[in-house]
C-alpha cells in the first residue's frame, strides 16, 4: 500500500523525522516498507506557465501540431505530439535549457520533420506528478503565463510503498499508518473533520433500503446528498489519489476513493435519480442475473453471489464492483446514494474471485473492516462533499444494522509474556504498550490483566496475539540470545536421512554426480518412455504450464534427457544420479509416492581418461552401470544381487535386465532405445537404470560378520576357452562350482575377447580360479587333479574348445 | 705383477670411481674393478705369480686397495645419487589416473550441513510425504478460512482433498500428532508452489522448518540464538541475525530472520542490495491453536518453529545467479559443487 508521508502528517505529527527514521520504524514494528518513493520532482527557472496562442496542424505529420507559446515576456515556436493540445490553454512550458526531471534530459533546439521546435510543452507523468499521462497537463484560466511552474505545483513528496500482512487489515489506510505512529511514538492521533450540517428534509423520505440477506451484510448505511456539482476535483486530493494509484474521475467519485484511502471504510456514490424506485434492495442475486460494471463488462452472476439492487435490477456487485447505469454521471447537478455498509469478507472473496476481479474495495472487505467504521466513514466522505461539491444533506442516515459485534476481551498473564519473549518485561511496560494501540485494559490483577481490543483490530483474538503486539512494539530485535536450556539428546529416529546419505555418498565415491529434477514433466515426455500404464499417471489439475502437466511415474526420462543436454552442449561424458520421489495414482484416486535411484552414464566415462577415444560398445557401456549397481548394493549390505533379461519400453531390445535383489524385481538396468537418443543425436550407447531406494537400504544397518584373514595360500589355475557365445558367464560359474571341491574358494574372469580368428558366434573367455584350505597348505597334485576335473567338466557339459596357454 | 704396477692401477681405478658422472658409469667402474671377473679379483688370482718375498705386501695392498675402492664407490654413489639429473623418468604433470568422484548437488549439500548443524542442537531430522492433505497443510496451521495461499492459482490441488505440500510444515503437524512434547525437529523436504518459473521462482522447491516444543518454557530469545547459532555454522563465524516483525498464520508471534550478509560483512553491496542483511527465513513462537489441532493443551507447552528456503541459501551461499540452473543439471555447473 502506498502512503504519502504528507498525508500522514495530517493525523500525526512526523515532520520532525527524517523518511529513513520512519520507515525503519515501520519495518521494525512489523509493517515493511518495500521501498521509498519520490514523487514530482524539483523543477528549475526554464519551467514556467505558458499560454499557447495558437496551434495548427504540422504540414508533415497526422499526430504533430505546431504551437505558439507564449511565456509572458516572448512568444516560442513548439511542436508538440499531444492531441489534446488547443489554442488558448495554459500549459506547463519547459523552455529550452530545462533539465526535464527524473530522466535527467536537457531540452535543446530541435528540428521535427522540418520544423523547429524551440522547447516543450510537459505532461503530467514528464513533470513527476503521475505514473502515466495521456496528454499535456493543462491549468485552469486564472494562472498567469510566465509564473515558475515550481510556485504552482506541489512539491516533490515521499510515498512509503507497504507490504501489509494479511492479518493487518487495519492498516490498509492512512489513518490505520498513522495509528502505528501513534503507538510507535506515543503521539496523539489527529481525525479528520466529519462535521457537516444537514438540511431539513428527512432521509428515510428521500430513499428506501431494505437488507434481505444481513447474513451477507451485517451493515448497510446511506446518506442522501442532493444538489452535488460533480466535477474535477482539487489539485490536492487528485494528486493523493495519484500518488496511491488511484485514478481521479470525478469529484464525488474521487471523494469516495479518497475517503476509502484514508479510512479503510470502501464506499459507492449512487446515482440516486437513476436507482428505479429510490430504492436499494440488498439481496442475494438470481441465478444467472446480468449485470455490466463499471469496467464496462457484461457478467453473469450466480445466486450466492451478494449485489445492491434497485426495485428492478442489480445495480451493484456488494463490495467489489458498481454498475454503469447506477455511475455518477460527471455533468450537471446529481442526487447522491451515498453507501457506506460492511459485507462479509467470504462472500466478498468468493464473488470477486468468481468475477476475476481485484478492486481496492474487495481487497479490503476481503480481509476485513472495521465494523464499527461504516458511519464515520460516510460522514467524512460527506463533509468533503458539502465543502467540495456545495452538497446539501438530508437529515439523517438509513441505518440497516444487524451486527452481533462486541469488542474482543482477552486475558493476559504477564508470566507468560515474560516466557514467551525471553524477556524480563515489567507488567507495567507491557500495559503500557497495550494503551498505546488503543487495546483498553478492564481489570488488572498481579498476575493478570483483562483487555479490550478495539474494533479496528479484528486480528486480536487470543493471549498469544496480545503477546506479539507487546514483542513487536517493544522492539524485536532486541530480544536477547540464549540457547535453549534442555538435553540435546535427540530422541527421534531419524535413520531414513541417514541411510539415504549414505547411499548419496557411496553414488559419489563411485563417481556419479548428483542430479536434481522437478517432480512433473509433460505427458509427452513420459509418452515416449513408457505408456504402459497412463491411467495410473498423476495428472495436474491446475499445472503451470503443460510441460510440467503430469506428476513423475519414473525417474528415468528426465534423467535421459538431461545427459541428452549435456551431451549436446559438447560435454564429453558424464555420469548422474538422481534420489527422488516418483507418484502413482491408485483406482480409487489416491496417489502414492515411493523413492527410487535412478542413474545414468553418457559418453566413456568408465574408460580411463586417455583411452576415450575408441567407440563405447553396448556391451561395455550397460556392464559399467552394471558394475555401480553391484558395488552399490554391495556396500549397502543389500543383499542377494541377481539380473535377468527383460523388456522395457524405453529400452532398447535385447539389452535391459531386471534388477533383482533378495528374489524381488527393484527396478532395471539397461541401454536406452536408439530412437530415443537419437532425439539428443547420440551416436554413444547411453546405460540407464532405476531402482527403488527402501529395499536397497534395508541391510545399511547390518553389522558384518568378520572372517578370519586366510592363514594358508592359495593356488591359482588359469584356464582359457573358446566357446559358443549362448554360453553365459552364469553358466561356466555353475559348470565350474559344480566340477570343483569345497576348497575352490574364487572364480574370476580375466579376459574376454572376440576375433575374426576365432568366428562369429563364438567368444573366447579365460578365468582365474584359487584353491585355498582353511585348514592346511594345499599340495600341487591334489590341486592339479580338481583342476583336470573342471576342466573335463566344462569340455563335456558346453563343449568348450580348451586354449592351450 | 709388481708393486708398482698395482700402485698405478690403484691410482687409476680410484681416479675412474672419481670421474663417474652418474649411477650407470660408477656401476661399470664397479663391475669392471669388483665384479666376478672384475680387475680385483683377477689380479687375487695371479697371487701366485707374484715373486713370494713381495706376496705378503701384495696382499695386504690389494686387500686395502678393493676397501679403497669400496669406500670409494660408496661416497661416490651417495654424491652420485644427489646430484640433478637430466633424465626424466617419471612425468609428475602427466594426469592421474584414478576416477574423480561425482559432486552433491547444491540442494543436498544444503539439507546434510544444515542436518549436521542442527543435530548439535539435539534436532532430529523427520520426513513426510509430498502429497498432503488439506488438514495438515493449512487447517491444523491455522490458515485463515479464506487465505489466497490455497487458491487453485497458488496450490497444486490434486483432487479431493490431495494436495502438493506447498511448505514442509506438514510434517509438524505429523509429528506433533503421534509425539508428544518435546518435539525438536526439522524437517527437509521438497515443496510446490503455483509461481512462474523466473531466476528466482521455481515452482518446485525445497525448504528446511525447524520446530521446537516443550513443557518447559521456551522463548522467543531461544528461537533467535538457535538460529543464530545456524547462521554462524552455515555462512561463517561473522554472520549475525537481525529480527522483524512479519505474519505467519502458524506462529504468533511471527518474526521474518535477516542474516547479515556474509560478502559485506554487513556493510552494504550488491548481494544485500546495499542494506547489510539478507532476507532467509520466516519464523516465530507457536501459534497456540496449532497446539489445539495437533490435541496439545496450549497453556502447558511452549514453542518455536522456522523455516526458510533451501534453494535460497544454496544462491547465497554459493553464489548462484539464477535458481533454474540448480535443475538444469548442467555437468559444468554441477561438478563445481565437489
Amino acid at each position: 500500500m502506498k502512503v504519502p508521508i504528507s498525508w500522514l502528517n495530517d493525523y500525526i505529527e512526523i515532520s520532525d523525522l527524517s523518511v529513513r527514521e520512519l520507515a525503519d520504524r515501520l519495518t521494525f514494528s512489523g509493517v515493511e516498507v518495500e521501498s521509498i518513493d519520490e514523487v514530482g520532482a524539483r523543477l528549475d527557472d526554464n519551467f514556467v506557465v505558458g499560454r499557447v496562442v495558437s496551434a495548427v496542424a504540422h504540414e508533415n505529420s497526422d499526430h504533430l501540431s505546431v504551437c505558439i507559446v507564449s511565456d509572458g515576456t516572448a512568444e516560442f515556436q513548439v511542436v508538440c505530439g499531444a492531441p489534446n493540445v488547443c489554442a488558448g490553454i495554459m500549459v506547463p512550458f519547459a523552455r529550452v535549457g530545462a533539465v526535464i526531471p527524473g530522466g535527467g534530459f536537457k531540452i535543446k533546439r530541435a528540428r521535427l520533420r522540418g520544423v523547429d521546435s524551440h522547447g516543450m510543452i510537459c505532461s503530467a507523468a514528464e513533470l513527476c506528478l503521475a505514473e502515466e499521462s495521456d496528454g499535456i497537463m493543462i491549468f485552469d484560466e486564472s494562472v498567469c503565463a510566465g509564473t515558475p511552474l515550481r510556485e504552482l505545483l506541489p512539491p516533490p513528496e515521499t510515498v512509503l510503498d507497504l507490504e501489509i500482512t494479511w492479518n493487518r487489515s487495519d492498516c490498509l489506510s492512512i489513518i490505520g499508518i498513522a495509528r502505528e505512529f501513534a503507538a510507535l511514538l506515543d503521539r496523539p492521533l489527529k481525525l479528520p473533520s466529519v462535521d457537516f450540517v444537514e438540511s431539513d428534509a428527512p432521509v428515510d423520505a428521500l430513499a428506501r433500503i431494505k437488507v434481505e440477506a444481513p447474513d451477507l451484510c451485517p451493515r448497510y448505511t446511506a446518506r442522501v446528498l442532493r444538489g452535488v456539482r460533480d466535477g474535477v476535483s482539487p489539485l490536492w486530493m487528485r494528486r493523493r489519489l495519484e500518488m496511491c494509484g488511484v485514478r481521479a474521475i470525478s469529484l464525488t467519485v474521487d471523494v469516495t476513493n479518497y475517503v476509502m484511502l484514508e479510512t479503510g471504510q470502501p464506499l459507492h456514490a449512487f446515482d440516486l435519480s437513476r436507482l428505479a424506485g429510490q430504492s436499494i434492495f440488498v439481496r442475494r442475486a438470481t441465478e444467472g442475473e446480468k449485470i455490466k460494471t463499471l469496467d464496462g463488462i457484461e457478467r453473469e452472476l450466480n445466486s450466492e453471489m451478494l449485489v445492491i439492487a434497485d426495485a428492478e435490477r442489480a445495480v451493484a456487485v456488494a463490495g467489489v464492483m458498481g454498475g454503469e447505469e447506477s455511475e455518477i454521471n460527471r455533468e450537471g447537478s446529481e442526487d447522491v446514494l451515498l453507501e457506506s455498509a460492511l459485507f462479509d469478507a467470504a462472500s466478498v472473496k468468493f464473488t470477486a474471485s468468481k468475477l476475476g476481479l481485484a478492486t481496492e474495495s474487495c481487497r479490503r472487505f476481503e480481509r476485513g473492516v472495521d465494523p464499527d467504521l461504516a458511519d464515520f466513514a460516510s460522514r467524512r466522505a460527506t463533509a468533503l462533499l458539502v465543502e467540495h461539491a456545495g452538497a446539501q444533506v438530508a437529515q439523517g442516515m438509513v441505518d440497516c444494522d444487524s451486527r452481533n459485534f462486541s469488542n474482543t476481551c482477552i486475558e493476559l498473564s504477564f508470566e507468560r509474556v515474560r516466557q514467551i519473549m525471553g524477556v524480563a518485561l515489567s507488567d507495567d511496560e507491557m500495559l503500557r504498550i497495550l494503551e498505546s494501540l488503543s487495546v483498553y485494559v478492564e481489570e488488572r490483577s498481579s498476575e493478570r490483566a483483562l483487555c479490550v481490543v478495539p474494533s479496528w483490530r479484528l486480528d486480536l483474538t487470543l493471549e498469544a496475539d496480545l503477546i506479539e503486539e507487546i514483542a513487536r512494539l517493544y522492539g524485536l530485535d532486541k530480544v536477547p540470545s540464549a540457547l535453549p536450556r534442555t538435553a540435546a539428546v535427540s530422541t527421534l529416529d531419524d535413520s531414513f536421512f541417514y541411510h539415504r546419505g549414505r547411499c548419496r555418498e557411496l553414488l559419489l565415491g563411485l563417481g556419479f554426480t548428483e542430479a536434481m529434477h522437478y517432480s512433473f514433466l509433460s505427458a509427452k515426455e513420459l509418452d515416449a518412455f513408457d505408456k504402459r500404464n497412463v491411467s495410473g499417471r498423476a495428472v495436474i489439475p491446475n499445472p503451470v504450464s503443460a510441460d510440467y502437466g503430469v506428476l513423475r511415474d519414473s525417474l528415468l526420462p528426465q534423467m535421459a534427457a538431461s545427459l541428452g543436454r549435456n551431451a549436446s552442449r559438447q560435454v564429453e561424458s558424464a555420469a548422474l544420479f538422481e534420489i527422488g520421489r516418483v507418484f502413482r495414482r491408485d483406482d480409487q484416486g489416491a496417489i502414492h509416492e515411493d523413492e527410487r535411484v535412478a542413474l545414468g552414464i553418457m559418453g566413456p566415462r568408465g574408460r580411463a581418461a586417455i583411452d576415450r577415444r575408441r567407440p563405447v560398445t553396448d556391451e561395455e557401456a550397460v556392464l559399467w552401470l552394471k558394475g555401480a549397481v553391484e558395488a552399490l548394493t554391495d556396500a549397502l549390505h543389500a543383499g542377494e544381487l541377481t539380473f535377468k533379461l527383460s523388456e522395457h519400453p524405453a529400452m532398447e531390445r535385447g539389452w535391459c535386465a531386471d534388477i533383482i535383489l533378495n528374489g524381488e524385481c527393484i527396478g532395471c538396468v539397461g541401454l536406452l532405445a536408439a530412437a530415443l537418443r537419437h532425439h539428443w543425436r547420440m551416436s554413444l550407447p547411453m546405460p540407464l537404470a532405476e531402482l527403488r531406494l527402501a529395499p536397497l537400504l534395508s541391510g545399511v544397518d547390518k553389522i558384518a560378520v568378520i572372517e578370519p584373514i586366510p592363514a594358508y595360500p592359495a593356488i591359482k589355475r588359469d584356464v582359457a576357452f573358446i566357446s559358443d557365445s549362448s554360453v553365459t558367464h552364469h553358466d561356466v560359474l555353475e559348470c565350474i562350482h559344480a566340477a570343483a571341491p569345497e576348497e575352490l574358494t574364487k572364480i574370476e574372469l580375466f579376459d574376454i575377447f572376440v576375433s575374426k580368428e576365432i568366428g562369429k558366434g563364438r567368444r573366447s573367455l579365460g578365468y582365474t580360479l584359487s584353491f585355498r584350505s582353511t585348514k592346511r597348505t594345499l599340495t600341487d597334485q591334489e590341486v592339479n587333479e580338481s583342476f583336470v576335473k573342471i576342466v573335463r567338466t566344462l569340455k563335456e557339459k558346453l563343449k568348450v574348445d580348451i586354449r592351450d596357454s | 705383477m709388481t708393486l708398482a704396477e698395482l700402485d698405478k692401477l690403484q691410482a687409476d681405478s680410484l681416479m675412474e670411481v672419481a670421474n663417474a658422472a652418474d649411477a650407470e658409469t660408477l656401476e661399470k667402474v664397479r663391475i669392471r674393478y669388483l665384479g666376478r671377473n672384475g680387475v680385483v679379483p683377477a689380479i687375487m688370482k695371479q697371487m701366485k705369480e707374484v715373486a713370494a718375498a713381495d706376496r705378503p705386501v701384495f696382499g695386504k695392498n690389494v686387500n686395502q686397495w678393493r676397501k679403497e675402492i669400496e669406500t670409494a664407490i660408496a661416497a661416490k654413489g651417495t654424491e652420485v645419487s644427489k646430484a640433478p639429473s637430466n633424465k626424466v623418468l617419471f612425468d609428475c604433470s602427466l594426469p592421474g589416473r584414478w576416477h574423480t568422484p561425482g559432486a552433491r548437488h547444491p540442494v543436498s549439500r544444503v539439507i546434510e550441513e544444515s542436518a549436521a548443524i542442527f543435530a548439535r542442537l539435539g534436532f532430529s531430522v523427520a520426513d513426510g510425504p509430498d502429497i498432503e492433505n488439506r488438514f495438515n497443510n493449512f487447517t491444523a496451521l491455522n490458515t485463515p478460512a479464506h487465505h489466497p495461499s490455497m487458491d487453485e492459482s497458488d496450490t497444486f490441488w490434486m483432487g479431493g482433498d490431495q494436495l502438493l505440500r506447498t511448505q514442509t510444515s506438514p510434517v509438524q503437524i505429523r509429528m506433533m500428532t503421534s509425539h508428544k512434547p518435546p518435539v525438536r525437529i526439522i524437517t527437509p523436504g521438497r515443496t510446490y508452489r503455483r509461481d512462474t518459473t523466473d531466476a528466482t521462482h521455481s515452482a518446485n522447491f525445497h525448504q528446511i522448518e525447524g520446530l521446537y516444543v516443550d513443557t518447559e518454557p521456551v522463548s522467543l530469545a531461544d528461537l533467535k540464538a538457535t538460529l543464530a547459532y545456524y547462521a554462524r555454522e552455515m555462512m561463517g563465524s561473522e554472520a549475525g541475525v537481525r529480527f522483524r516483525p512479519h505474519f505467519f498464520p502458524f506462529t504468533e508471534p511471527s518474526v521474518e530472520v535477516d542474516f547479515s550478509c556474509h560478502v559485506c560483512r554487513g556493510q552494504g553491496c550488491r548481494v544485500c542490495k546495499m542494506s547489510g542483511w539478507i532476507e532467509i527465513a520466516g519464523a516465530g513462537m507457536v501459534d497456540p491453536r496449532v497446539y489445539e489441532f495437533v490435541g496439545y493443551d496450549p497453556a502447558k507447552v511452549f514453542g518455536f518453529a522456522f523455516g526458510f528456503g533451501v534453494e535460497r541459501i544454496a544462491m547465497i551461499k554459493y553464489g548462484i545467479p539464477d535458481i533454474r540452473w540448480l535443475y538444469e543439471n548442467d555437468v559444468r555447473f554441477l561438478a563445481q559443487m565437489r
